[in-house]
Order: structure tokens, then C-alpha cells, then sequence
């Protein structure tokens, strides 16, 4: 891969930033982290992780770093999973199933409702958020096992980039990044629009939600439209591209939470917030947007090159990780692409429920790398969550039906908890290790 | 967990394409489920759906592929033509871009669909009467000229959707089973995936107008 002429590419089309606002990210950016470090660094995240969420299955998160055996332990944690969930996915909804276009229900009431390990967790989050000098790192490994939703906005902030660590800066920063969204849409929205792009994402956004009255209001389609054209604008390599519009709704839920907290959302009508209110909701939207793609803005560039880049490494790394399910996609003539294309795409957005989504996401945010190739571990994790259904279809219709189908509508934080930490698993067995397995056969013999 | 419809005569590929917001996925909803949302989300790169028709006593299964619309899709949508024996092309009545547009996606499909895929043309949305902007007598006359079948749909109402799919499957049905007849293939399966079936017309009668 041409790694250095991307960042050249790259740099040409992102956003123009203050330098002083960017040090968090540039610096991570910048530096090749080691491969000792990263696994070190690696290790205190499943640690980190095993001890923040106690509850959660041991065996997800069981790293041994000699005499892996990827295959036997993901089958384990696998058959752990599917005792887990089998009972209430299946018993309860097993006859709904969704189809590609038809409008999901949401359940946005159930964002506040569910909160995996309460008061304490949020106790630690204000103590870390208080401090003037903000430990990132620390925020980074508490965050990665999901935030709280009284922690979540800010904590987003700053995990994306947008908030400086520094405490002394934060209140100017915000007030001036908010202040350049005002003059971005003046410059661009409120001007003469660019046709095609304006009319592509006019004709997303009233489909995005059809069902959530909150997504019907008028009020919430214009800031949408407006954090995605000028978006869209300012990144002409990629461009608006359908699905980018999923991903902004995340952050929009998360800060209308935060300025609406604990009010029923999925209804809430905008016009009761102050027009400072909704400003702030779209100006943090956008930037968090804007920071949260960069690092995967190869994914929407020209024929989508980065997705079929990392379609391919799927297909690898399943081939590697599970030959049986592998040889069983391909006898049947189901293409990774076919499926795997929608989940990198929109980053899953439209296979799992929206608060499930937003759980994902402070894993995504947490990652200390960006979350490019997590994600690519995330969905290897996710094919493999359903392997024992796959296997039950016998033919082409039956695997493209429940790939694109997948019953998740009965998804909770827990099973996004115990997703993240499989695709940990597998990213710390395979990922600097291509040839794990082939070395593995040779001293066998 | 296996599928009803295991059992069939034929199996032939069929691609949805056209504009963005045309009412490509209704109209494969209507067809594969009898569904209507009035609003469906945008469909990302291909979703895949199936239904079986008879014909003939023969059993026909379709397997449409349904396709993103938007123009920078098109890389990853157009190597799903690949294999198609037939293409439904939709516009919306009421919005004139898209039709103007259909030449581009007839151009779609000769760079990068079999030779022979029968094409037809779909003018969607006709129940938006007071919003027609494409007069049916033009389109018709386009897809005459332009050796395509033409009917208008609508997916919300339901009008000639089951006889637009019934349309160009019947007709690729008769194509191949013509063929065969004259040719008997080894098998008596047609693979969509493997070998694509031949749907070149084999007289002038074949390519009709589908409906009025």
C-alpha cells in the first residue's frame, strides 16, 4: 500500500485545523507505535476491560499470548455466547425478520434505561473528567468497555479530538470551533449549493429513521442535511457517499441527550431546545463527525477502495480463522463483498440497534489507533457470532437472507460488550501475525 | 432453517438499477414480500432478495439483486451485472432527471452486463398523477427505439408490479426454454451463478412491448 502518498492525500483534503487543537490526534497519528508497546498497551486495555466490566463472560476476554489456539477458543467463546443470547433472541422474536429497506424500530428509550455498571463506573468517569490535567489514556482504557450516558458527550468530545485535554482550553476551544460551524454553514449552505451532492443527501435524509418521529421533524432533517453537505463539501476526495448520513445520528442522539437528559427521545421535539441548544448539537455533531471519519475516509473515496480493501482482509482472515464456515460461504457462491460491504460501509449502523451503536462507538472512539482496523476485527467477529446459523443454510438464498438479515433487534449493551472483546481477541492473535497459522502447521509436522 | 423454495425449473439473476429514491427496494418489496414503507432506507452497495413464479407449470425462481443508486456506487454496483439475464430500469414519472438519466444506465449495462440481458424500462411512481413529468407515449416510444420493454408501476398502490417482474421473466423463460428445445443443455437446472443463461433473442418477435 502506498501508506505515505494516502497521508499525502489525506492531508490535502481534510479540514483545515488549528494546529493547537489537533495535538491529541496528530500525535497519535504521527508516531508508529512500537510493537511491544502496542501490546502492552493492548494487554491494559483486556485488563482494564476484565476489571471494569466484571460481569461480562471470562472466557471473552481470555488472552493467552503463547500457544494461541485461535480456532478451538473462538469456537468456546462462541458456544458461551450463542448459551447467552439463544434463549431471549430466539424464543421471544424468532419469527420477525428484517429485510434490507425495511424501516427498523429503534428504540431510542432505550438508551438511558440500560447501564451496565451504574454508579461506580460514572464515579470514576467525573473524577478522571475533574482532573485539570486530563489523563487521555486513562479516559481511553475506561471508555473502551462502554461510557456511561451522564459521561457520555463529553467524554465523546474528547475522545474524538474535539475537546483538548486541557482543561483551561476547553471552554474557548468549544466556543470557537462552534463559532467557525456558523460561518461554514453562511459560507457554504446558506450560499449556492453544489446540485448533485445537495440533492442526494436531500433525498437520504427524510428515509434515514422513517418510523422515529424525532427524525421526522423538519427542524432535526435541516441540521442533518446541513452537517452532511458541508461535510460532503470540504472532503471533495470522497464526497458525500450514502450511509455517511447514519453516521452522524450517534453523535446527534448522544448530544441531544446530553442537552434533553432524561427525556424520551424518540419523539422529542427540537423546537423545545433554545436555538443555542440546537446549535451546539449540530456544531459538535459535525466536528465530532468530521474527526471520527478521518481516519477512515479511504472507505469513501473513489470506488470505495478501502472497504474492498478491507473486504479482502476479511475474507482472509476468516479463511484463516474459520476455514469450515469459510469453504461454506464459498461453495454456496456468497461473496464477502456481498455481505460484508453494507457493515463496513456504515460502520454496522444498520445491523444492530441504535443504542447498541452508540455502545460500539465509545469502544471505536476509545481505540488508541483509530478504529480502521479494529473495525475490520469487529466484523470478522460479528460473521462469526453467527456461524452456527450460517452453517444450519443450504444454499446461496438462505446465507444472503440471514446475512443481511441478521437477528439482532434484541441486542443489548452486553452482547456489543462481549462483541468488542472478540474482536480484540482476534486482532491481538492475527494482526501482526500473517502468517500465525501457516508457522503453526510447518512445526506440527 | 433451510428455505421453502428450494425446488425449482430455472433460476434467473434479475438487477434493479436506476436513480437514487426511484423506488427500486419498493418495488422489490412489493414483489418478493407485499410490502409498502412510504419511506425505505437508502440501499447501501446491493441487498439481495428472492421469489418464485410459475410459468408454464415450470417453476421460475428470481433472484434480484437490488442495487444503491447513487452514481458513486456504481464500481461496486455494476459487478453484480455480471451474470444477469435481465435488468428492470426504473425511473420515477414524476421526476425528470431520472429519466433523462436512463440512457447513462443503459450505458451501465453494456459496458458491464452480458450481451444479451433483456432490458426493461420501468416508469415508477404512477400513482403520482398530478406530479407525471414523463409522459407515458414518450417513454414508450424510447424503449421501442431502444429495444427495451416499457411498463409504468407503482410500488405504493401496487399497479403492475407482479405483471413487470411476470413480464421479463416469462419472456427470459421463453427465450431459454426456445433455446433448449433446440439445444437440450446437460443439466435441466440453470445456474444463474455458474452459466448464465443465453437470452438472445431468437426471432424478432421475441422482444414485445410487456404491456400497455
Amino acid at each position: 500500500m502506498s501508506g505515505s502518498s494516502y497521508q499525502q492525500f489525506q492531508a490535502s483534503v481534510n479540514d483545515a485545523w488549528d494546529l493547537g487543537d489537533d495535538d491529541i490526534i496528530s500525535g497519535i497519528a504521527e508516531t508508529k507505535i512500537s510493537r511491544a508497546i502496542s501490546e502492552t498497551a493492548a494487554l491494559n486495555v483486556i485488563n482494564s476491560h476484565r476489571n471494569s466490566t466484571k460481569n461480562v463472560n471470562k472466557s471473552d476476554v481470555k488472552v493467552e499470548s503463547e500457544n494461541l489456539k485461535p480456532k478451538e477458543e473462538a469456537l468456546a467463546v462462541r458456544k458461551n455466547e450463542i448459551k447467552r443470547t439463544g434463549g431471549g433472541v430466539g424464543s421471544s422474536s424468532g419469527l420477525i425478520r428484517h429485510y434490507p429497506g425495511r424501516p427498523r424500530p429503534v428504540r431510542l428509550s432505550a438508551l438511558a434505561s440500560r447501564e451496565e455498571s451504574s454508579e461506580s463506573k460514572l464515579e470514576r468517569f467525573q473524577q478522571l473528567l475533574e482532573n485539570p490535567v486530563l489523563d487521555l489514556d486513562e479516559l481511553k482504557q475506561l471508555s473502551w468497555s462502554g461510557i456511561p450516558t451522564k459521561a457520555r458527550a463529553v467524554t465523546w468530545r474528547l475522545l474524538a479530538g474535539y475537546l483538548p485535554a486541557n482543561t483551561e482550553r476547553r471552554a474557548e476551544t468549544l466556543e470557537r470551533k462552534r463559532a467557525d460551524y456558523k460561518h461554514l454553514v453562511k459560507q457554504y449552505y446558506d450560499s449556492e449549493r453544489e446540485e448533485d451532492t445537495y440533492r442526494q443527501i436531500h433525498i437520504d435524509i427524510p428515509r434515514m429513521s422513517p418510523l422515529v418521529a424525532l427524525f421526522q421533524q423538519n427542524t432535526v432533517q435541516v441540521m442533518f442535511e446541513r452537517i452532511l453537505y458541508i461535510w460532503a463539501i470540504r472532503h471533495p476526495a470522497s464526497g458525500y457517499v450514502q450511509g455517511i448520513n447514519d453516521l452522524v445520528t450517534p453523535f446527534f442522539m448522544v448530544f441531544l441527550q446530553e442537552a434533553a437528559p432524561g427525556k424520551e427521545l424518540d419523539n422529542f421535539p427540537l423546537d423545545k431546545l433554545s436555538e443555542e441548544q440546537r446549535n451546539i448539537i449540530e456544531a459538535d455533531s459535525f466536528w465530532c463527525l468530521s474527526k471520527f471519519l478521518d481516519s477512515i475516509q479511504d472507505n469513501y473515496i473513489f470506488a470505495q477502495l478501502g472497504i474492498q480493501y478491507k473486504v479482502n482482509q476479511l475474507k482472509e482472515l476468516i479463511r484463516r480463522i474459520d476455514l469450515p464456515l469459510h469453504e461454506h460461504l464459498q461453495t454456496h457462491g456468497v461473496d464477502y463483498l456481498q455481505f460484508s460491504f453494507r457493515w463496513m460501509n456504515n460502520l454496522l449502523t444498520r445491523e444492530i440497534p441504535l443504542p447498541c451503536t452508540i455502545r460500539l462507538w465509545d469502544t471505536y472512539l476509545a481505540e488508541s489507533d483509530g478504529f480502521a482496523i479494529f473495525q475490520l476485527y469487529v466484523c470478522a467477529a460479528f460473521l462469526l457470532h453467527w456461524r452456527e446459523k450460517l452453517m444450519l443454510e443450504k444454499d446461496f438464498q438462505g446465507l444472503m437472507i440471514l446475512l443481511q438479515n441478521v437477528p439482532t433487534q434484541n441486542w443489548t449493551d452486553s452482547n456489543i460488550s462481549v462483541l468488542v472483546a472478540e474482536a480484540y481477541r482476534l486482532k491481538f492473535a492475527f494482526a501482526d501475525a500473517p502468517n500465525h497459522l501457516h508457522n503453526a502447521g510447518k512445526s506440527d509436522r | 432453517m433451510g428455505t421453502r423454495e428450494d425446488e425449482y425449473d430455472y433460476l434467473f439473476k434479475v438487477v434493479l438499477i436506476g436513480d437514487s429514491g426511484v423506488g427500486k427496494s419498493s418495488l422489490l418489496s412489493r414483489f418478493t414480500r407485499n410490502e409498502f414503507n412510504l419511506e425505505s432506507k437508502s440501499t447501501i452497495g446491493v441487498e439481495f432478495a428472492t421469489r418464485s413464479i410459475e410459468v408454464d407449470g415450470k417453476t421460475i425462481k428470481a433472484q434480484i439483486w437490488d442495487t444503491a443508486g447513487q452514481e458513486r456506487y456504481r464500481a461496486i454496483t455494476s459487478a453484480y451485472y455480471r451474470g444477469a439475464v435481465g435488468a428492470l430500469l426504473v425511473y420515477d414519472i414524476a421526476k425528470h432527471l431520472s429519466y433523462e438519466n436512463v440512457e447513462r444506465w443503459l450505458r451501465e449495462l453494456r459496458d458491464h452486463a452480458d450481451q444479451n440481458i433483456l432490458i426493461m424500462l420501468v416508469g415508477n411512481k404512477s400513482d403520482l398523477r398530478h406530479l407525471r413529468s414523463i409522459p407515458t407515449e414518450e417513454a414508450k416510444a424510447f424503449a421501442e427505439r431502444n429495444g427495451l420493454s416499457f411498463i409504468e408501476t407503482s410500488a405504493l398502490d401496487s399497479t403492475n408490479v407482479e405483471p413487470a417482474f411476470q413480464n421479463i421473466l416469462t419472456e427470459i423463460y421463453r427465450i431459454v426454454s426456445q433455446k433448449q428445445m433446440r439445444e437440450p443443455p446437460e443439466g435441466d437446472v440453470i445456474r444463474a451463478d455458474a452459466e448464465p443463461a443465453d437470452v438472445r433473442p431468437q426471432a424478432d418477435s421475441v422482444r414485445k412491448q410487456c404491456c400497455q
